[in-house]
């Protein structure tokens, strides 16, 4: 081998050194990953480790009252049971409430309790979203009463019991033009143009699809709308609409990763169906998803006999879940009351009895991570002038001391 | 735990990095890369508790984990491809555009070039510039230390005759 071959390999090895020492992989991976770890370990090796911070926690303290260490210990170790037998995580992992045949994890990642730090509050938008714009309101017929936005006061009539320590939060990162473009490709779509406003126009053979980012008032998340660009023909599926809409998702690999309830409405022979979003919270069961007028909402096929004419739903994004601890439905009850002023403050004001609460999740908007946050829907109607009003209030279920607003 | 034995942790933060870019020379797409290391490390923290340090060094413990999960890898890709290929007809993939923007790689062509080796001269490379010594890239391709150097030292000539002729 001659010398300037020997400094060519020589070259090429150092090459190799730095080409091994600089690759890595994207920001954030390493510790995306190790979260991931985090939440998949077993459920004995947590508690175990909630045993030695407690026993390291209680040496460093001083001199304690027995009796508030034991006090202390039953508090803790009832927490520890609930957080580390996976029940106090984001739901998905042992818990993952499923409908309709729908076994996908509805969170991608699990992050350590309050990990996203305080959480600004949901709120419910005085004016009816703009339901057109995506269209997957649930449909205004199961609705008794028109929605009342005005001022009123407030009395409690139902029972709710809400004993709940914790509820998971959900994040989403907004998306990019970039990830809008690979789900649009995912459909066989290709960009056409990129409309103000929205993520960007895709066209297949059959379907104009119209992609938009998260919308900040009325909130609503990242959104895909469908609509055929020909007479699409009908499928040959046994069953109700509902069946018709869902197989027609799974063609074209749109059917939701997360449990729901279908719903549909049928006039004619035109249907629209409604897969009813829902989260998953441990200990209590599925929780809807509702918009800023307080009406449940998710995905919507609309239908002419067995043949799709649109469909509109939330992109399919990642979601991070962390635990965060709520307020009881004591509490709900009494923040619920204390929202509206009392009925001697403002006599002309229409007194409504709220009847039923719901814990649900709502969407709050937050710039570049957007939250789906879990919250008491209280609800009631009243009659004035002769016409019947639906009346919702959101209260937060986050514990205030979590809560930024 | 052992007193001899680091925190996973510890493991982790100071390997992550070194088996990424193992796994990143040895597959097409950053993609398959993270998705390979979180394998990885799946598997090396459901099996630390048998982890021995007195038998392997940590690091030939870990990469032997990544190179099992990267030809797992490319045994199910192949499978996958395969039937892909029938059913579409399509050509494979060659690239990751959306993947390659994202991470940090400053030698892509020469770990491109890496990838395409036979797979012993492709993992002695990488094995030995991701830190292992001879006789650890040894004990993992199931050979002795001087037959690891000169399987390396083949590799780097090839290496360096493929980069040749891309060039000529």
């Amino acid at each position: 081998m001659s010398d300037s071959e020997d400094l060519e390999l020589e070259a090429l090895q150092r090459q190799l050194d730095d080409a091994f020492e600089t690759t890595r992989p994207r920001p954030g991976f390493e510790d995306e990953l190790w979260t991931r770890m985090q939440a998949q370990r077993p459920a004995g090796s947590r508690l175990r480790d909630a045993w030695l911070g407690l026993i390291q926690g209680i040496r460093e303290v001083p001199a304690v009252p027995m009796a508030a260490v034991a006090a202390l210990l039953v508090v803790i170790i009832g927490a520890g049971l609930f957080a580390y037998s996976g029940l106090g995580r984001g739901a998905g992992s042992t818990a993952t409430s499923l409908s309709a045949g729908q076994n996908g994890p509805q969170s991608d990642h699990f992050a350590p309790a309050g990990a996203f730090g305080r959480l600004p509050g949901p709120v419910l938008n005085p004016v009816s979203p703009d339901k057109s714009a995506v269209g997957t309101t649930a449909p205004s017929a199961a609705a008794p009463g028109a929605a009342y936005s005005g001022a009123v006061t407030l009395t409690w009539k139902g029972t709710f019991t809400l004993t709940l320590p914790a509820a998971p939060v959900f994040r989403y990162q907004e998306p990019s033009t970039n990830v809008a473009d690979q789900f649009a490709t995912s459909l066989g779509a290709i960009l056409h143009t990129r409309p103000a406003g929205y993520l960007g126009s895709y066209d297949t053979t059959d379907f104009n699809v119209l992609l938009r980012g998260t919308v900040q008032s009325p909130a609503h998340e990242p959104s895909f709308s469908i609509l055929p660009i020909k007479p699409i023909a009908p499928i040959e599926v046994a069953g109700g609409p509902a069946d018709v809409a869902v197989v027609i998702l799974a063609q074209h690999s749109l059917a939701p990763m997360w449990p729901y309830t279908p719903q549909a409405v049928i006039a004619g022979d035109k249907s629209t169906v409604m897969l009813l979003r829902q989260f998953a919270v441990p200990g209590y069961g599925n929780s809807y998803l509702v918009d800023s007028a307080g009406d449940r909402y998710g995905m919507e096929v609309d239908l002419q006999g067995n043949a799709l004419i649109g469909a509109a739903g939330p992109l399919p994004l990642g979601l991070e879940s962390a635990s965060y601890p709520i307020i009881s439905g004591d509490e709900a009850v009494r923040s619920v009351l204390a929202s509206a002023p009392p009925a001697a403050a403002n006599p002309s004001a229409p007194v409504v009895t709220l009847t039923t609460a719901e814990l649900v999740y709502s969407l709050v908007v937050a710039g570049g991570h957007s939250f789906y946050e879990p919250a008491i829907l209280f609800s009631g109607t009243f009659t004035a002038n002769g016409k019947t009003y639906d009346k919702h209030i959101l209260v937060p279920a986050i514990d205030p001391s979590q809560r930024s607003s | 735990m052992l007193a001899d034995r680091p925190q996973f942790e510890d493991l982790y933060r100071a390997y992550m990095g070194r088996i990424y870019a193992y796994v990143r020379a040895q597959v097409p797409s950053s993609a398959d890369a993270e998705d390979i290391t979180a394998q990885v490390f799946m598997n090396a923290y459901q099996a630390y508790a048998r982890f021995e340090a007195r038998n392997t060094t940590p690091a030939a413990w870990l990469f032997r984990i990544a190179r099992n999960a990267t030809l797992d890898h490319f045994r199910a890709h192949g499978r996958r491809e395969r039937l892909r290929r029938t059913i579409e007809h399509q050509p494979v993939a060659e690239t990751d555009p959306s993947g390659m923007a994202e991470e940090r790689i400053q030698y892509r062509a020469l770990l491109a070039r890496v990838a395409q080796l036979p797979e012993r001269q492709r993992d002695a490379i990488s094995l030995r510039h991701s830190g292992l010594s001879f006789e650890e890239v040894g004990v993992l391709l199931k050979c002795s230390e001087d037959a690891a150097k000169m399987l390396y030292h083949r590799a780097v000539k090839a290496l360096k005759e493929a980069v040749a002729m891309e060039g000529a």
